[in-house]
């Protein structure tokens, strides 16, 4: 009888030292057995020499690396794509409040240029006389704005006009008047918000590029292991 | 065939058990291919992937409890077993193919040669020849498939198969024979004549 049911035990070693002489001594005498032998071996050799297929990542878990490394790589991600949308977004938006504050600026200073020759013209006075006051409160918005008050009254009645140019006149000293006008500028001027430092840009970019860099760094960890 | 690896790996062994993950890691990296090669050709390429990640998760997780010489072969009894469950899953779907027919578990039926054909040593450089093998060892049942994988290509010994699939060496002994057996039919019936050996 064939011992066919021995044989791939037989090829692969795994028989008892009995039953292996056994299955030996058959083969010496029996060429069918011999033949299914290498035919079994044959098929043996195939499977073993099949490609070997390669995944397409790594199959590892990280277990070393911490378990929040991962989800702060993200959260960096993000957090630096947002910074760059709240510094473009602001960026942008920042250079229409300028071209606004620009153009109310404007207008006070176009008016006493206006206003002013006709109160200069009811006084009389030449013009080099009055500019002293031009000159002085130029560099502060306030200023104008008051002498644009004046002035705005001056045009309303011809006479009160005079008297304010003529008491602009004797008040001597025009520094006096700066000097009296600080206070009521320090307190007009508007406070600055306390978070408005958050509606730079820049402060955006650079917080930006910190999460960014966390995320680059956070990253070459992830993958160094 | 393919020996634990050496002192190295039983340091790493031993640092893997006491929590070291780093260690884990390289053990892992050790076997990551071989595990995939034995889950891809059990399963398809598909749930492959997911299948060596998750056993390779369960093995850390029970790394502390490993008592065993062998991580080689522990790691691949957790995959072997899960892809059998999953493969037991799929047969529970109808529309997933399910294991072919008893046929070809009869030891006894040994397909005859035509007469025109390849040797079967001729076809270990023939790429059409692989494929055809590698269609043969999809078309065996899952537990014959899993035995000859460990067997032929991972070349564990009939005691670890046997632990591996939690069976009995006589088990593993039948299940490779009839694998063996199934494939060497299914070349013959493409054509080839076999190996007058």
């Amino acid at each position: 009888m064939h011992p066919f049911g021995d044989l791939s035990a037989y090829l692969d070693g795994a028989l008892s030292s009995e039953a292996r002489a056994s299955v030996q001594a058959h083969l010496d005498t029996c060429a069918l057995c011999r033949t299914r032998l290498a035919e079994l071996r044959g098929t043996a050799q195939l499977i073993a020499k099949l490609p070997m297929p390669v995944p397409s990542r790594s199959l590892v878990p990280r277990v070393a690396v911490p378990f929040w490394l991962a989800p702060l790589r993200t959260f960096s991600t993000f957090a630096s794509g947002a910074a760059i949308f709240l510094f473009l977004a602001l960026a942008v938006l920042s250079s229409f409040p300028l071209a606004q504050s620009a153009g109310t600026a404007a207008a006070p200073a176009a008016a006493p240029a206006a206003s002013q020759p006709s109160a200069f013209a009811v006084s009389g006075t030449p013009a080099a006389q009055s500019s002293p006051d031009i000159s002085l409160s130029a560099p502060s918005v306030a200023p104008v704005v008051s002498d644009n008050r004046g002035a705005a009254r001056a045009s309303a009645t011809p006479s009160d006009a005079a008297k304010e140019v003529g008491r602009r006149d004797q008040s001597g000293s025009s520094s006096n008047n700066v000097a009296a006008d600080q206070p009521r500028l320090q307190a007009a001027a508007p406070q600055p918000a306390p978070f408005a430092f958050l509606l730079s840009p820049w402060l955006w970019l650079v917080v930006a590029v910190a999460f960014g860099a966390l995320s680059i760094i956070v990253g070459r960890r992830l993958r160094s292991t | 065939m393919r020996p634990e690896p050496g002192g190295a790996s039983d340091a790493l062994l031993d640092r893997a058990r006491a929590g070291d993950a780093r260690a884990f890691e390289q053990l892992a990296l050790e076997i990551e291919r071989p595990l995939y090669r034995h889950a891809a050709r059990m399963l398809g390429h598909d749930d492959a992937e997911d299948c060596v990640q998750d056993a390779l998760l369960s093995a850390w997780k029970s790394m502390a409890s490993f008592e065993g010489t062998s991580f080689r072969a522990w790691v691949f009894r957790i995959v072997t077993n899960r892809a059998l469950d999953r493969l037991r899953s799929r047969k529970r779907h109808p529309e997933l193919p399910l294991d072919p027919p008893a046929e070809n578990d009869d030891s006894a039926s040994w397909a005859e040669p035509v007469a025109t054909g390849h040797e079967l040593a001729d076809l270990a450089a023939d790429r059409e020849a692989l494929r055809v093998v590698e269609d043969a060892l999809a078309n065996i049942p899952a537990d014959q498939r899993a035995a000859l994988l460990l067997r032929d290509v991972e070349g564990f010994a009939y005691e670890e198969i046997a632990t591996i699939t939690s069976t009995e060496i006589g088990t593993v002994k039948s299940r490779i024979h009839r694998g063996r057996l199934a494939v060497r039919n299914i070349l013959i019936s493409r054509g080839w004549k076999g190996s007058t050996g």
